[in-house]
């Protein structure tokens, strides 16, 4: 048996190559339209449809969906060479994002025939935005504590009860919403997965301001929401594990070590205007090791990914390594060149930039699961294995 | 500590059994772990317990940067990756024969070199040409690995006429014993004008002399890599097995997650080597880029591994009962070696602009 923090080597195809070469002009054009400012935490904050749907034009979003159901079946690799552009250069991919890398693969896994002809169509073409319920107050790293309940009605369910954190879901079509449907023994049994109408009558969205004022965050009320049988998701009582199978590919991502990667592209601008010293070049290069090593790992586990398997350790272990990065790179980025963060300058500029990424930085190993969390399935990945 | 006894009874009696945490005194003793004929013949002799077999020659990078790291991971008292990832790559491409047995190379600009035959040039400063490239070479090759144990050196340096790679045997050199913090052999060679026969010279390329830095940078970081895997290995075997307040120290919170953070700085390091193997075969830009991620990675990494490492063994870790300290003092050692953290991250960063830095790291693979 393969250790479990073992990763694959990575050789991209020409195809890669070239698929990348058509981002990158993509993305030049967008930045003449002046939609790609170079933001950071851009698939958080950086909320644009028409974005979206431009690029879903050219089959960039919902990528690894299979063509028959709108999708460009191009696999995660390719997929994951048009993100991390996406990313790196600071791209509003927001409003796609959880249904180009959750809701599109889950509905596709464990979807019905139906669910899938519906929804993954209208996700390949940018016009349907996923939110994720899962949190609530009392359950963020117990998970299968859950308290919000789906009770069977006539033709399907009524859920009622308050997810927490819930990104995007005051601009977003549906929620994916984790329930109680059974009361059982196992914690972990029990639990099932519901398509949610975020404009269904019965659902209250309340906004949750972060604290850079920004509005990204919602609590969800559910106050008795019917949900028609077509919208259980997979099957009852096995949310849990549709749930940490969904976590792998939330985990895995590019965007668990580039959130912040905008902010080095602009402290190289502001060293380039001045002469950098020796230890201001050393710290860049420190930083750049990191991301090179971490990009190898990272690009391991959507090789892993692309095969079939299921690398739940080693996305823990990019999660945690990449995470802790993006806050170490604002840090360092403020050493390098101490600059006073300043939410109130120019739009774009070093100084607000970096207000932005410090502001956002708490959340980095938070959202997803917490670093704590991860190392302990690291570690329990490893000791089952020796 | 550069005059230790050699006890030959000992040397390369450790076995690699992660799976035994706390370890019987005398098969760990590693106080000799100088190398000496039969330490070396780990190389070459693949019956040695700790054993690595010496790659072919026409092996692809990938192939000899996973042999260094496992030598790493074993603590093989052999120049392994001095002499497959180094010294026979640099000979061949300055088309002298390959020795057989370990190698050693030394860069060292700073030598002295003179034509032991000058001619008579019209112009030009005297002794700037030469009637064939015998040269006189004076100077100290300092710290070089395994010196004493390597049937030929290989010697980059700067002569009147531009670089020169040329081969030396090191007992044509007044040696002076030294060792890194794990008593690996790290010589000083002095050279009094000693001759140097034209057959073993060869005037090199300056892309060349860079290249043996690069390859030397890569082959540590493959050996660091491999050391701290071991880390891993004897930390995760080691957790699990001892107990403390009723319980295996793996079961508790703090000691998993600093745990998982070893775990993660080891991939991150074995990662970074793995992205430079590639481009080391198919050349180009990526190179220089890779290999100096690799060292500047693996170096930083050595601190925060070797300390987790020792921090979850305890104070067992600390002593040689265990061997531990096989791979924490390689760690430490290694980490300066070709070129530490400060100076590759500066290489590394120095052609890097807000426009190209994407892009650089795009590369690869
Ligand atoms: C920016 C952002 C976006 C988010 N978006 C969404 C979203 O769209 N949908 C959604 O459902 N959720 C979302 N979340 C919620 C996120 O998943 C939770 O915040 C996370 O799971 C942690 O839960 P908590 O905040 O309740 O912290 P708690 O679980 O209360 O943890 C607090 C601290 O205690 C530590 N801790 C807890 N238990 C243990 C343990 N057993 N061992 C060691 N340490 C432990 C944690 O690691 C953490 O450091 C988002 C969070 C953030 C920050």
């Amino acid at each position: 048996m393969p250790s479990p923090v073992a990763f694959p080597d990575v050789a991209l195809p020409e195809s890669a190559r070239r698929l990348r070469g058509e981002v990158r002009a993509f993305l030049d054009e967008e930045r003449a339209r002046g939609t790609v400012l170079g933001r950071p935490d851009s698939w958080l904050a950086g909320w644009d449809p028409g974005f979206s749907r431009r690029l879903a034009e050219r089959g960039w979003v919902g990528m690894a969906l299979p063509t028959e159901y709108g999708g460009a079946g191009r696999g995660f690799l390719e997929r994951y060479v048009v993100i991390e552009e996406l990313l790196a250069a600071g791209a509003p991919v927001s409003a796609h994002w959880v249904s180009d890398r959750q809701a599109g693969p889950s509905v596709l896994q464990h979807g019905t025939e139906e669910q899938r002809r519906f929804f993954l169509p209208r996700i390949a073409a940018g016009q349907c935005f996923f939110s994720i319920g899962m949190s609530e107050k009392s359950s963020g790293s117990d998970l299968a504590s859950v308290a919000t309940r789906a009770e069977r009605t006539a033709d399907g369910w009524r859920l009622t009860g308050t997810k927490m954190w819930t990104g995007g879901a005051h601009v977003n079509d549906y929620a994916i919403v984790l329930a109680r449907t059974d009361d059982a023994e196992d914690r972990h049994a029990g639990l099932s997965q519901f398509i949610v109408d975020l404009r269904a009558p019965g659902v209250r969205v309340e906004p949750i301001r972060l604290m850079s004022g920004e509005h990204r965050f919602n609590a969800v009320h559910l106050e008795g929401v019917d949900v028609p049988d077509g919208m259980l998701l997979g099957r009852r009582g096995d949310g849990w594990q549709q749930v940490t199978g969904e976590l792998a590919f939330e985990r895995s991502g590019p965007e668990r070590y580039l959130s912040t990667f905008p902010l080095l592209v602009s402290l190289l601008r502001e060293l380039e205007q001045r002469r950098a010293t020796a230890e201001q070049l050393t710290q860049v290069g420190i930083l750049t090791a990191r991301l090179l090593s971490l990009r190898q790992l990272s690009l391991g586990v959507a090789a892993a990914l692309d095969a079939g398997a299921s690398p739940d350790t080693q996305a823990a272990l990019v999660k945690d390594l990449g995470t802790r990065l993006e806050g170490t790179l604002v840090d360092t980025v403020r050493s390098i060149l101490p600059t006073p963060a300043d939410p109130y300058a120019t739009p774009g500029s070093h100084p607000e930039l970096l207000a932005f990424a410090l502001l956002h930085s708490p959340g980095y190993t938070l959202r997803g699961g917490t670093n704590e969390i991860l190392r302990g399935i690291i570690t329990r990945g490893l000791e089952q294995h020796s | 500590m550069n005059t230790r006894t050699i006890d030959t009874h000992t040397v390369n009696t450790h076995t690699i059994d992660t799976s035994t945490p706390v370890i019987p005194a005398d098969a760990y003793d590693t106080t000799a772990f100088y190398a000496d004929a039969d330490a070396i013949a780990t190389v070459t002799n693949p019956t040695a317990p700790d054993a690595v077999t010496l790659p072919s020659e026409d092996a692809s990078t990938a192939e000899l940067l996973a042999a260094a790291q496992e030598a790493g991971r074993r603590a093989v008292p052999a120049p392994l990756a001095e002499t497959a990832l180094v010294a026979r790559p640099l000979l061949r491409r300055a088309g002298l024969p390959v020795p057989e047995g370990p190698l050693s190379y030394a860069i060292a600009p700073e030598l002295t070199i003179r034509y032991a035959h000058p001619a008579d040039s019209p112009v030009g400063s005297a002794g700037c040409l030469g009637e064939d490239d015998t040269l006189l070479v004076t100077g100290t090759l300092p710290r070089v690995p395994w010196g004493r144990a390597a049937t030929a050196v290989v010697v980059l340096a700067a002569a009147p006429f531009g670089p020169v790679l040329f081969t030396l045997t090191p007992d044509l050199a007044d040696l002076a014993p030294g060792g890194n913090l794990a008593e690996e052999p790290r010589d000083d060679l002095h050279l009094a004008a000693l001759e140097v026969p034209a057959a073993q010279v060869r005037r090199i390329a300056p892309e060349l002399l860079d290249e043996a830095r690069l390859r030397a940078a890569l082959a540590r970081a493959a050996l660091i890599a491999g050391a701290a895997e071991r880390c891993v290995d004897l930390t995760v075997a080691h957790t699990t097995a001892r107990t403390q307040f009723g319980r295996p120290l793996s079961h508790f919170q703090a000691v998993k997650q600093e745990e998982a953070r070893l775990i993660e700085e080891a991939a991150l390091v074995r990662a970074a080597v793995r992205a430079a193997a590639v481009p080391l075969d198919t050349g180009g830009p990526a190179v220089r880029l890779t290999v100096a991620a690799a060292k500047t990675q693996a170096s930083a990494s050595a601190a925060e591994i070797a300390r987790i490492a020792h921090q979850l063994h305890g104070a067992i870790g600390m002593t040689r009962l265990h061997p531990l300290h096989l791979a924490t003092t390689r760690l430490w050692s290694w980490r300066d070696e070709d070129g530490d953290e400060t100076h590759w991250a500066h290489c590394l960063a120095r052609p890097l602009t807000a426009a190209t830095l994407w892009p650089a790291l795009t590369t690869t693979p």
